[in-house]
């Protein structure tokens, strides 16, 4: 526990992990300040298609619903800023030599790479909670408040979410999504094990996260056999705490999957630290 | 020769040895080290002095061999040895973005939970303590080295290991960082093992060496010891010159190599050269100057055979 605060005080005294939760507050900030300007476009725009079939009262364009509209829009942002530590937490120490520092003393490998691996997604948890207090509360500051309206196109679906239901489904949504992101945590992890600069890891977790997020919606049928292959398929099983009825066995699923994933990842990564030999 | 009989070795490799790919980097190495020695491990660049090291720090795994501490294996219980051992390896590292004071907390108290006091002391010792609150970003390499040496002392360590701890300091630096190592030594009855490529620095604070060259072990021992076997070069201004040359003709360990300028160069067997200057008194030769030409320098290009890149 002891090496867990540790980390965890070293990155939150870098500036740079910092930047993540600045650009994120600035991205939200800008995306609700220009719906809010321009409400009356993105309104006529959401009902348009269903408009002549629907009578659809009451607030719509709602706090609830730009936060889902966000978290719909922020899935290749939210795994860069991810790796901005993830990706830097052990390789960054070998860059800077201090790897011999730590190594040196008393706590086993095994003990400083789980300590390290905690603080990754400790910081990975606090990233995309503050996403959500910054897009539910400037949301429903700007935007009020309503039931939540979710319009899965490529179902041919709208689902009505009850406001007094919409706290809880976003809570769990949330949890979700940080469980998602956590797999991207891990593989940046991994990824900074194995190198001795944070470039490349950044680098090579973005590119494998795009790279799959490209094949997996692809609408070829060879593409659409690898997806189910694809972590990154699994990772918006978030949005399925909005649908109604909610498909718990689909996301069971899910998350088994990508917790198998961090599984995996982190046991590799585990594997490769504690028998490096630290030559630099 | 020093009785090393009855100290207690505090480090001991056996068969230590470590490659990588086809190159042995350190070879059955087999070195000792007793309680409150300042013991040098000597090697020009390459010769595996840190690798060496780094097994020791448990850095790199050996390919083969152990390594005792304290009379108990190293890898079999690491946490235990480890609480007892510090030191810096290569260049002294440190969080950049954080002060003096902290970057000690941190590392410390991976060791043990360590007091301000403690912490505000060891500045002190190395002359830090009123920089203790700057980031160490702001610091010379000298300042670092020194924090380096904060750092391996503040869990008050039986062994401190130091890989070059006077690489890249001035003079001056130098001067301070082998005072404190001496300090160390008999002050806090630390035993200290370091690494240097530097002749004159072993000369001034080690009381035993190790000479490593191309990973294998080619000396070990007490410093005058391993200088002491070998014959050792004199140079001695006498007066009268031809009555010196006579009579030093006439003895068996000596062998004069050149007589001029009022000057004699000559070659001595080991452990007669305080006899030989009785010898020349004895015999109402008056002795001027008594110069040995004796180096660890030419003890060590001798040994390594001119691969030194020092």
């Amino acid at each position: 526990m002891k090496l867990f605060w540790l980390e965890t005080y070293k990155t939150f005294s870098r500036w740079r992990t910092y930047i993540s939760f600045g650009f994120i507050a600035l991205i939200v900030i800008m995306t609700e300040v220009v719906m809010k300007l321009s409400a009356d476009e993105i309104l006529y725009r959401m009902m348009r298609s269903f408009q002549k079939d629907f009578l659809i009262f009451g607030n719509v364009l709602n706090g609830w619903f730009i936060t889902a509209f966000i978290m719909n829009s922020l899935h290749i942002h939210i795994p860069f800023f991810i790796t901005l530590v993830a990706g830097d937490i052990v390789s960054s120490e070998a860059t800077a030599g201090t790897m011999r520092l730590l190594l040196i003393r008393p706590p086993s490998r095994s003990k400083i790479i789980t300590a390290k691996y905690l603080t990754t997604l400790f910081y990975t948890t606090g990233l995309v909670i503050f996403l959500a207090l910054i897009c539910i509360t400037l949301g429903l500051l700007l935007f009020g408040h309503g039931d939540l309206m979710m319009n899965y196109q490529s179902k041919l679906r709208i689902v009505f979410i009850p406001e007094a239901e919409v706290p809880l489904r976003m809570l769990l949504a949330f949890t979700a999504a940080v469980w998602s992101m956590t797999v991207v945590a891990s593989l940046a992890f991994l990824f900074s094990t194995l190198a001795e600069n944070s470039i490349g890891p950044i680098i090579g977790t973005m590119a494998v996260v795009i790279v799959f997020l490209v094949l997996g919606n692809f609408p070829f049928d060879f593409f659409r056999m690898l997806s189910p292959y694809l972590f990154t398929t699994y990772m918006i099983f978030w949005q399925r705490f909005l649908d109604d009825p909610i498909p718990w066995q689909e996301i069971a699923r899910s998350a088994l999957i990508l917790g198998l994933h961090n599984i995996g990842l982190f046991s590799i990564a585990f594997v490769v630290f504690t028998r490096k030999d630290i030559k630099s | 020769m020093q009785d090393l009989s009855h100290k207690e070795v505090v480090l001991r490799t056996v068969g230590l040895s470590k490659r990588f790919g086809k190159r042995w980097a350190a070879k059955d190495l087999n070195i000792e080290v007793h309680r409150g020695d300042v013991f040098c491990f000597l090697g020009p660049n390459g010769a595996g002095k840190s690798t060496t090291i780094r097994m020791i720090l448990t850095l790199l795994m050996p390919t083969a061999g152990s390594i005792e501490i304290f009379g108990i294996n190293l890898y079999k219980n690491r946490h235990a040895v480890l609480s007892q051992v510090c030191g810096i390896v290569e260049k002294p590292d440190f969080y950049l973005y954080l002060s003096a004071y902290k970057n000690l907390e941190i590392l410390g108290s991976m060791t043990r939970s360590v007091r301000k006091e403690e912490i505000m002391e060891v500045l002190d010792v190395v002359g830090l303590k009123s920089r203790a609150f700057e980031k160490v970003k702001t610091f010379s390499h000298g300042m670092k080295q020194r924090l380096g040496i904060a750092q391996a002392l503040l869990t008050e360590p039986e062994l401190i290991i130091l890989d070059e701890p006077t690489a890249g300091l001035d003079p001056q630096g130098m001067k301070e960082v082998r005072g404190l190592i001496k300090k160390l030594a008999s002050e806090k009855e630390m035993t200290i093992f370091l690494s240097s490529h530097l002749l004159s620095e072993v000369e001034l604070v080690a009381t035993r060496m190790a000479v490593i060259n191309r990973g294998e072990l080619i000396a070990q021992g007490s410093v005058s010891d391993l200088l002491d076997k070998e014959p050792v070069e004199y140079s001695i201004q006498v007066s009268p010159l031809d009555s010196a040359i006579e009579l030093l003709r006439k003895l068996p360990w000596v062998e004069v190599l050149s007589a001029e300028d009022g000057k004699i160069e000559l070659r001595v067997e080991p452990g007669h050269a305080s006899e030989l200057n009785r010898f020349l008194v004895s015999n109402h030769i008056e002795v001027l100057s008594f110069y040995p030409h004796r180096t660890l320098e030419d003890f060590f290009l001798k040994i390594t055979e001119g691969t030194s890149e020092i």
